[in-house]
């Protein structure tokens, strides 16, 4: 593929792009609007003539930078804005404020120079014609994204090798499985060799294998074509196998970004050490010994600062006869959770009003 | 923009025979909605003979010239729905389940890929067939018929084409606050319905508002004027006028209409 | 009977979320009655006579077109279809509910509430037209009235309940109810008024019920049906044989539905 000649327009642009960030995202916002609705057919009557309107910032001033063949993950609870960043990216949405620049594109601009370069693939959102086979939507996107026939044919070739679809491109998509589906979404996306993709939930509702074929599909791409991927997903696996680098947000905003495995060190400060020993002990913990989880006959577990565990391992393993001792480190499942715990209650709703509201009735200025 | 007119012409030919190919899978409906058509054009047809009975003309239009009024609504809608119509019928549902984003992010104009991607032969195909039926029928007992005029006619018919489009956008802007577009369709569908009667019926303030807010007395009435030899230049520049400003303004509210677009999840 | 209360109330709130589309539902309805009044105007100035029908009678006719519309003829039928089709059903099978007198009810406040509005908008149209108006001069013209579209709105309510319910047999039935129902409203006098169609045509649509809908509460606004005794019979007959029908269709239907198991 690579020995394919760029476009002159392409080599320039990827010229330039070496010295700048393929995503650039700077003090991006987005409120949405609503409209309350009062309880009760009085209620109902009010709104037909008046109705209050309610403001939700579902993205607060969000900061970011991505370089060229970059894969990071996206990590949030449900409605922290995810997705609607993403969607920002991709020009699908108009931001309340901020700016962004993809490969030096303003996305919401909607220039066909970058919507040629991007793709987004949503796990729940189909694109592909339910009716027809596969293929013809294969077809009508070479069309769309105007790609030369001989490139879309080796394209398609060696993505249908690497996701193993021979069978299925004659088979018309609403016969596929929800598996099946998502691999076709993502050769679909795939056509036009977009330099940046996002990924919303490509693994959403998955049995164990499609999500593992869909991840290593990502990665091996990635590897190979530099693309520079954005990735959000339920599902703690598809970061920690795909993603060095996360990005998590919570009510809005980003709270971390960095290494996966930093993360843990900065939000947890401790561990937990496992005992079994080897000789029946005194069903109560004897009073020097901190950080008890458990405590039993044969059993022991213990919540240690990470400072104080060589310390404590050594007295442990000199008061007891110890027939097994493992230190183990927090699972970042439970780093994450604890982030969405800690956040502060109050970003909620910034009019400090101690229901959580999600939805505000001033847009008000961002923290 | 050579090139830009070809690219679009190649895209228009591809989700046709798309399209196309996904109708056939269900052709059961395509002798649906030809029965229905034929029904729907024959009510109407029964309509006016009824009037007719009881009357010998309407605004200066006599029955046969009405027919081809009538038979003008009916091709008109044929050709929308072999262009535009049918994206703006699904629009709703597209904004409402948020499948619209594809329409955002994919190269290519979205007015244009709205109207593409439904670009249907047969959902209106009885209706244009009747038409044509109908203006030929009506052509044929006309007194003073000129072949002459069927190429004029026919321009006039793209140039109706334009109204109804630049219309189409311009109400279905709305879709994107409402959410709903079932209502706006309605009232698409009205605006035709009431293209079916002579334009000469109006007078004073309901001819300016079926005229410049709600063009439906140009859309068939300028056409059927010329095949029933009733020229006036006045009233081809006005349907032209009307067609240039309307689509100006229709695709200006639809692009920015688009930015008030929230995709729903899911 | 609270239980249809509840439904009643909760169509209403329902209702009023969509002031958008309800204005426009109505803004279209105008603008197609506002073309036929023209239509008409267009013809009584060549000097022309529809019939034994004034200009005033015409515009009266239409104008009160306009409310039955809103008020009377039902449109429920696709949503029922829907849910038949779909499934979502089943949810009646296991509710102490009757799925036709829920319909009822629906539709019953779906109506007044449309028709709430388009009074609005019709008194707002009389007070244009006050001159072209054929008014009732007595009271007893204006009861026999409200009878009548009481009537007209039970008998539309069956006939689009029963086009509803042909799912259970007919898998797509839009088009069909499409046909069924615009046959139904032009053999009710909607379109025009049924003493202006041909000789046969007038006898035909005379033997049949739809005529109920429209037509004959207008007949009876206009004064040209001063004795409706007779009609009010055969109205309240017909409702009582539709609804003797519907509830065995609906046995049957839902008999059907089981077997097939959505």
């Amino acid at each position: 593929m690579d020995k394919e000649p760029q476009p002159l327009q392409l080599r320039k642009q990827l010229k330039q792009g070496q010295d700048m960030a393929a995503i650039e995202v700077t003090h991006l916002n987005k409120t949405f609007k609503t409209h309350k609705k009062e309880a009760g057919l009085k209620g109902s009557f009010k709104g037909f003539f008046h109705r209050e309107t309610l403001y939700k910032k579902a993205v607060k001033s969000v900061s970011f930078s991505l370089e060229e063949g970059e894969l990071v993950g996206f990590l949030g609870p449900n409605g922290a804005g995810k997705t609607t960043l993403l969607k920002m990216l991709s020009g699908i949405l108009y931001p309340t404020s901020g700016k962004a620049q993809v490969l030096g594109f303003t996305p919401w601009e909607r220039n066909p120079g970058y919507q040629r370069q991007f793709s987004i693939v949503m796990g729940q959102k189909n694109q592909l014609w339910w009716d027809l086979p596969p293929s013809e939507s294969f077809l009508l996107n070479r069309d769309i994204y105007g790609v030369n026939h001989k490139t879309f044919r080796h394209t398609l070739d060696e993505m249908i090798e690497l996701l193993d679809l021979k069978e299925l491109l004659d088979i018309p998509v609403r016969q596929l499985s929800l598996g099946q589906r998502m691999k076709c979404e993502l050769v679909a996306s795939l056509l036009h060799q977009p330099r940046v993709l996002f990924l919303d939930e490509p693994t959403i509702g998955l049995d164990v294998i499609s999500q593992e074929k869909i991840r290593s599909f990502i990665k091996t791409y990635n590897q190979e074509k530099k693309t520079t991927v954005l990735l959000t997903s339920h599902y703690m696996q598809d970061v920690e196998q795909l993603c060095k680098r996360v990005l998590v947000i919570n009510h809005g905003g980003i709270v971390y970004d960095g290494s996966l495995s930093s993360l843990s060190n900065r939000y947890i400060d401790h561990k937990v050490i496992k005992i079994r020993f080897a000789e029946t002990q005194s069903a109560t913990a004897p009073p020097n010994i901190k950080g008890i989880v458990e405590w039993d006959k044969h059993h022991a577990v213990l919540k240690i600062q990470k400072k104080e565990v060589a310390q404590v391992t050594h007295k442990l393993l000199g008061d007891f006869r110890i027939e097994d001792l493992s230190v183990e480190k927090v699972e970042v499942e439970e780093v994450i959770r604890r982030i969405f715990e800690e956040s502060p209650k109050a970003e909620l709703n910034t009019q400090g009003e101690d229901k959580p509201h999600k939805w505000i009735k001033k847009p008000g200025e961002t923290p | 923009m050579q090139n830009t007119l070809w690219r679009y012409f190649a895209l228009y030919r591809s989700f046709f025979s798309h399209n196309l190919k996904n109708e056939m899978i269900y052709r059961a409906n395509f002798a649906i909605n030809i029965g229905l058509d034929v029904f729907f054009t024959m009510v109407n047809v029964i309509f006016f003979a009824i009037l007719y009975g009881n009357i010998e003309t309407v605004g200066g239009w006599t029955f046969h010239q009405t027919l081809i009024i009538v038979g003008s609504v009916g091709i008109i809608r044929e050709l929308a729905y072999l262009t535009f119509r049918k994206g703006f019928l699904e629009l709703g549902e597209y904004v409402r389940t948020g499948r619209f984003d594809v329409m955002l992010t994919a190269p290519m104009n979205t007015a244009a890929h709205l109207a593409f991607r439904h670009v249907s032969l047969t959902e209106s195909l009885g209706e244009g067939l009747m038409g044509l039926v109908l203006v030929g029928y009506g052509f044929a007992h006309l007194d003073a018929a000129t072949w002459i005029s069927i190429p004029f006619y026919c321009l006039m018919l793209i140039n109706s084409l334009v109204i109804y489009y630049g219309f189409c956008l311009m109400v279905s802007s709305l879709v994107f606050w409402l959410i709903k577009s079932q209502e706006l369709n309605t009232m698409i569908y009205y605006f035709m319905n009431t293209a079916r009667y002579p334009r000469d019926i109006y007078h004073g303030l309901g001819k300016t508002f079926f005229t410049f807010l709600i063009p439906s007395s140009l859309i068939a009435t300028t056409p059927a004027a010329i095949l029933t030899g009733r020229i006036d230049a006045t009233l081809i520049a006005l349907s032209v006028s009307v067609a240039f400003v309307f689509l100006t303004l229709g695709l200006f509210t639809w692009t920015k209409s688009l930015n008030h677009y929230s995709s729903a999840s899911s | 009977m609270q239980k249809y209360w509840t439904v009643f109330r909760v169509n209403w709130q329902n209702a009023l979320q969509y002031r958008g589309p309800t204005l426009i539902s109505i803004l279209g309805n105008l603008m197609h009655i506002s073309v036929l009044l023209y239509l008409w105007n267009a013809i009584y100035k060549d000097e022309q006579r529809l019939g034994n029908y004034s200009l005033s009678d015409l515009i009266t006719y239409y104008v009160l077109q306009l409310l039955i519309n809103g008020m009377v003829l039902s449109y429920i039928s696709w949503q029922i279809g829907t849910e038949i089709r779909e499934g979502s059903f089943s949810n009646f099978l296991v509710r102490p509910i009757n799925y036709l007198h829920y319909w009822f009810t629906i539709n019953l406040s779906g109506k007044l509430f449309e028709g709430l509005l388009i009074s609005v908008v019709g008194l707002i149209m009389v007070g244009l037209l006050i001159d072209h108006i054929a008014l009732p001069s007595d009271a007893v013209t204006m009861v026999h009235f409200a009878l009548a579209m009481m009537l007209a709105g039970i008998l539309a309510f069956e006939f689009d309940f029963a086009i509803g319910i042909l799912a259970f047999w007919l898998v797509q039935i839009d088009s069909f109810k499409y046909m069924l129902q615009y046959g139904m409203f032009f053999l009710a006098g909607a379109l025009l008024p049924l003493d202006l169609f041909p000789a046969l045509f007038q006898q035909i649509a005379h033997a049949l019920p739809f005529r109920f809908m429209v037509y004959f509460p207008i007949q009876i606004f206009l004064g040209k049906e001063t004795q409706p005794y007779e009609g009010f019979a055969i109205a309240s007959i017909w409702i009582i044989a539709l609804y003797v029908v519907l509830r065995f269709g609906l046995k049957r239907g839902i008999a059907r539905y089981e077997a097939v198991g959505k």
